[in-house]
């Protein structure tokens, strides 16, 4: 018997990428259960695929350690900055599938629907631990792919497969804006790998400038496209109203985080040597995503589309963190994105809650009133809203205060100065909610879909946005703890 | 969990117990009072200040014995240079404090089963005071400026709320939005004060901050406020000074005070007398290391504490609202207090602040059991012989009119005493002079008042409307309780602080407070005191016994005037008609101020209202410019927003090749 020979070592350290191979199987297995179990019978399919992104946070604990650590020939790597990512990733999975329990309970093919939602958190917890570009794109092609599927889901439903199309056709440009900054990169530097590119281009001469600039802006304009950063997030407000409401709560989450992860890697590994450039790049971007997403966000009706426009706004804000370039911006993304999260899931809740028979509960106007029949959910609905316009003290008031304290400190007062003026334009669409709730006669008769899930999703997204609010600073720590990993 | 703790250190579950426990009362009686009704909510606030009661005993007992505890819990903010940490600083200044604050809170809560009784707002009541309890102790037991500026905003908040807590009240809505803004003008000398520290010494840390002081005034580092040039130590004291002298109510800023007084009467025994306004008092003694380095902030707190005591007891000669007449009291016995903190008697000024706290709360207390008693009638021309009817709150009333007065042996007389004696002793000047000729006419005056008060309430001759003497009757045991409680410790707590806690001992670290107070050897007035009652050659009995012959005096021209019904009071008040007049109306302070600041500022409000908001913003900007521009940017989005592909994909397009010939240009 003929030995088995690998063409290569076996790759040492390979169980950290346990939590990817835990995705991989169980989306699988998934998808068979689906198959083979009863229709009454699919949400078990649902609770297996809960059990597994929980089981997936906790292996991503289980094998982090304090330092970074390296796997397959170093194409991945597991540093306490992809750890709270790949947390965060898997806690927003957690809720979106906790979201669609009812949702999409009368859909066929529910299993294609979880086991696509675990493929696409495998992707996106590739791409935060990708230390090169091709495993990067990997990562993001498998998170891109399975969102559009998601996206367009409803088959039936006209809205639905529209936004999937369109997202599809803009994230097809998208990625070949992606891969062809790449070839100009891979032209000048001869490399895949971060930090080999980073040292490459900062020591490189000013023959390659230009096409390493280029390189640069074809790069960052795709994964603009990925977060929504304006002018590549028109498809965002479209691709929201029509996914279901669940994956709107999810995309709108989980692909930010693993996008926001890659570029701050990107941005501090590879373009060091380019910093004023890029700097000036995102500022315009910056400016551009918190002026269209606040002040467009006031012309919606749709509270779905409007809570796009609500994303746009809010990475406008989060890149001030990217622009002040220090480990304190840094931690103010984290910060922001982990509160983000808390917010955004709430909301939802909220929203899904307020599907009806016929109606979708998807217009501003179904809110009217809704202090009176609902106290309890309007009061929830009120502090998530205050929290989102950033009034202290709710957690999304140290979301803004700690990107703006950054880029003050690094002396861009007039930028700290245009996001404080938007996001007292954006408190006026946030609070308005509240104006409906509150102050407005009901509309329509409210039938609440009582569901224990849902139900928990709220209390909880709302008290840990009053917790961090009242006692920021343990989130903070845990934020800056992750950046060792980065700088 | 503790960063840093002394030698001997206290449990630290018993000492956040302290605060903890009734802010869990009033949350607990806030949120579920509706649920809970009156039974339980008092069962469970009064049941957690009691229990706080005990435990700060406890606490008291063991730092007597030389525990002490200084550490920080939690880190609240860091970021950057800043660094918020919630902590505690347990020594004998503090443990007198938390004991006094927790033991009276407790007879209140009691009194206020009784006093407060189907009250609508009952278990709100019990939330606030509970909780006002919490934000005291805050204010206490932090061992920072953080923690003392957040329980002294706290306090104030509470105080705000239940001085209107009866908010349907026009004149208690006035009173309580005028005690929030007049300390609102403390509060900002009081928070430039701390921003001073913070600017000067990088940390809000007392221990830290004390231990740069001298190293600043070495410096001999000067800053300039306003264009006037001064050490930076005696700025930041007088800045600190200024919110002392809003939340202590003295001269100018004692207008609040007087007017507290639509608050419930329990309120005004608990907030408005024994605790939150003596926490400017606290915190002069707290900052003692950095007040004894700046002899022109010293002067300048004897001089406000002495004419505060001076004004305020000549106004309380004349009123007749029988809690006015208490209100100015206080204010005139915090001038007192303040005194002493100027004089460097600190361990004076804690002293009278304690027994204060007793006396002047059982003083509110009885008041209130007798205005329960003439149904809500506080008008003392309108009262009389009401001993016949009331003979617990007769006698507990009258044994705190004695320890007001200053009567040997009971509390107010011990500590009264030593802040007049330590004023003389000192020789500061002027000042000091100025101020023992002020504390002196004082006794006479307070004597005169109290009494006045008391004979004309309990004695002189019946004039209670008929349609009240029906109801005339001795309060239930709810309220008569803590009055006993409260007597006891109106008379022992001078004997038991003077002779048996050594509170009035010359240096320090033999006396009580250890090393918890500052005093410097130049200023240390009862040392001093001491030095000159040894010397023999010269006769003492003026300073030794003259304002015991005073208070007896004022007793005395009272009981003339007013123990039986005579025509003397008004033959006076005839003869001295202006005098009277400009005493009734409180030195036109009230009216000053309103012609000073209340309406220029509202005319100015008009002004900003009419032209600046409705007309500028409304009219010129809203409906034209910035509001017209972002509808008109945001309808200009959505019509770009067109939901075609192509032209999604020429925006992504657009921008990409717009940044690209920028970069390219700037290459």
């Amino acid at each position: 018997m003929a030995e088995v020979v690998f063409p290569f070592p076996f790759p040492e350290n390979l169980e950290l990428i346990l939590p990817e191979i835990i995705l991989a199987v169980m989306g699988m297995v998934v998808l068979l259960m689906s198959v083979f179990l009863s229709v009454s019978r699919q949400n078990i399919v649902a609770g297996v695929s809960i059990a597994t992104v929980i089981a997936v946070g906790a292996s991503v604990l289980y094998v982090s350690g304090s330092d970074a650590s390296t796997t397959f020939y170093g194409y991945f790597v597991l540093d306490p900055f992809a750890v709270y990512a790949k947390l965060l990733i898997a806690i927003a999975t957690v809720f979106a599938m906790m979201l669609s329990l009812n949702y999409v309970k009368d859909e066929a093919n529910v299993g294609e629907y979880y086991t696509i939602m675990l493929f696409a958190s495998l992707g996106m917890m590739l791409m935060v631990s990708a230390t090169n570009f091709v495993t990067m794109y990997l990562g993001l092609e498998l998170m891109a792919l399975s969102v559009y599927v998601l996206v367009g889901y409803q088959r039936d439903v006209l809205r639905s497969t529209e936004a999937a199309l369109k997202y599809f056709i803009l994230g097809a440009l998208s990625s070949c804006m992606l891969l062809y900054g790449l070839t100009f990169l891979y032209g000048s530097t001869g490399s895949f790998i971060f930090t080999e590119m980073g040292d490459i281009i900062s020591n490189s001469g000013e023959d390659q400038r230009l096409a390493v600039l280029t390189g640069m802006l074809f790069v960052l304009a795709g994964l603009s496209f990925k977060v929504s950063v304006a002018p590549f997030h028109m498809w965002t407000p479209d691709a929201y109203e029509g996914a279901p409401t669940p994956i709107t709560a999810f995309m709108s989450v989980a692909p930010k985080v693993a996008g926001l992860v890659v570029f701050m890697r990107i941005l501090v590994d590879v373009f060091p040597g380019l910093q004023a450039e890029y700097t000036t790049i995102l500022m315009f971007l910056a400016v551009l995503s918190m002026a269209v997403g606040n002040i467009a966000a006031i012309a919606q009706r749709n509270i779905k589309r409007m809570l796009a426009y609500s994303t746009i706004g809010h990475i406008g804000f989060i890149l001030l963190g990217l622009i002040a370039g220090s480990n304190d911006g840094y931690a103010g993304i984290l910060i922001y994105m982990t509160i983000y999260l808390f917010m955004t899931m709430g909301v939802f809740a909220i929203i899904i809650m307020m599907r009806r028979d016929e109606i979708q509960g998807e217009l501003l106007d179904d809110f009217a009133g809704l202090s009176r029949v609902r106290p309890g959910y309007a009061l929830a609905m009120g502090l998530l809203m205050f929290s989102m316009a950033g009034i202290p003290f709710l957690g999304g008031f140290w979301a803004k205060y700690a990107v703006f304290i950054a880029v003050i400190e690094a002396d861009h007062i007039i930028l700290a100065t245009l996001g404080v003026l938007f996001s007292a334009i954006g408190a006026f669409y946030y609070i308005r909610i509240v104006k409906y709730m509150y102050f407005d006669e009901e509309r329509v008769s409210f039938n609440f879909a009582k569901s224990a899930p849902l139900q928990v999703i709220v209390v909880l997204t709302t008290l840990v946005i009053v917790a961090i609010g009242i006692y920021p600073e343990p989130v903070m720590a845990m934020c800056r703890l992750a950046l060792a990993g980065l700088v | 969990m503790v960063l840093e703790a002394t030698e001997m250190t206290l449990n630290t579950t018993e000492l956040l117990a302290i605060p903890l426990l009734p802010l869990l009362g009033a949350l607990t009686a806030g949120l579920f009072g509706w649920f809970l009704k009156e039974r339980l909510s008092h069962i469970i606030t009064s049941g957690s200040v009691i229990l706080a009661a005990i435990l700060s005993v406890h606490v008291f007992l063991q730092v007597l014995d030389g525990a002490e505890f200084y550490g920080n819990f939690w880190t609240w903010i860091a970021s950057g240079d800043l660094v918020v940490q919630i902590g505690m600083m347990i020594d004998p200044l503090t443990t007198i404090m938390m004991m006094t604050v927790t033991v009276v809170s407790a007879c209140v809560h009691i009194y206020t089963i009784g006093y407060m009784h189907g009250d609508p707002g009952y278990a709100r009541f019990f939330s606030y005071i509970s909780a006002f309890t919490f934000s005291m102790l805050v204010l206490v037991m932090g061992n920072s400026f953080f923690t003392l500026f957040f329980g002294w905003e706290a306090v104030g908040l509470f105080s705000y709320l239940l001085i209107g807590f009866w908010f349907k009240r026009d004149s208690a809505n006035k009173a309580a939005m005028k005690a929030f803004i007049v300390n609102r003008v403390g509060d900002f000398g009081f928070a430039i004060g701390i921003l001073a520290v913070w600017y000067y010494f990088g940390t809000v840390d007392y221990r830290e901050v004390f231990a740069q002081v001298q190293g600043l005034v070495a410096s001999g580092s000067t800053m300039s406020f306003l264009g006037w040039e001064m050490d930076t130590i005696t700025f930041i004291c007088l800045a600190l000074f200024v919110g002392a002298m809003g939340k202590s109510g003295q001269v100018p800023l004692h207008v609040w005070l007087p007017d507290s007084m639509e608050g419930p009467t329990p309120i005004s025994a608990l907030i408005h007398a024994a605790t939150m306004v003596t926490a400017g008092v606290f915190m002069v003694a707290r900052l003692s290391p950095m007040f004894e380095y700046s002899e022109v902030a010293l002067a300048a707190v004897v001089i406000v504490g002495a004419i505060t005591a001076f004004m305020c007891a000549t106004i309380g000669l004349v009123q007749n609202d029988i809690k006015r007449v208490i209100a100015y009291s206080t204010c005139s016995q915090l001038g007192y207090m303040f005194v002493a903190c100027g004089v460097s008697a600190y361990s004076a000024g804690i002293f009278h602040l304690m027994t204060h706290a007793y006396f002047k709360a059982l003083l509110f207390l009885a008041a209130g059991s007798v205005i329960h008693a003439v149904m809500s009638n506080q008008d003392i021309r309108k009262m009389g012989q009401l001993r016949k009817y009331m003979p617990i709150t007769y006698i507990t009333m009258l044994l705190a009119g004695l320890a007001l007065a200053g009567i040997p042996p009971f509390a107010g007389y011990y500590s009264k005493d030593l802040i007049i004696e330590a004023t003389y002793a000192r020789g500061m000047g002027w000042t000091s002079e100025i101020a023992y000729y002020a504390l002196m006419s004082g006794v006479f005056m307070t004597a005169f008042y109290t009494f006045r008060m008391f004979f004309l309430t309990f004695h002189n001759s019946d004039r209670v409307p008929a349609a009240t003497k029906s109801h005339l009757h001795e309060s239930p045991w709810v309220i008569t309780l803590p009055l006993v409680i409260l007597a006891v410790g109106a008379v022992v707590a001078g004997y038991w602080g003077y002779h048996y806690m050594n509170m009035a001992d010359e240096v320090i670290v033999d006396g009580y407070f250890r090393n918890s107070i500052f005093v410097m050897d130049a200023h240390n007035s009862i040392a001093m005191l001491e030095m000159l009652e040894e010397d023999h050659t010269q006769s003492h009995f003026w300073l030794e016994y003259g304002a015991f012959v005073l208070a007896v005096l004022g007793i005395l021209t009272a009981t003339l005037m007013y123990f039986k019904e005579t025509k003397v009071p008004a033959a006076i008040a005839k003869t001295f008609r202006p005098i009277h007049t400009f005493l009734y109306n409180k030195w036109y302070w009230d009216e000053l101020y309103d012609f000073l600041f209340v309406r220029p500022i509202q005319k100015l409000g008009q002004f900003f209202w009419q032209t600046g908001d409705l007309r500028l913003i409304d009219k010129g900007m809203i409906h034209g410019g910035i509001i017209g521009t972002v509808k008109n940017g945001a309808a200009m989005l959505k019509n770009i927003q067109s939901g075609m592909v192509y032209h999604y994909a020429y925006a992504m397009v657009i921008g990409v090749f717009g940044l690209l010939t920028y970069l390219m240009l700037n290459a």
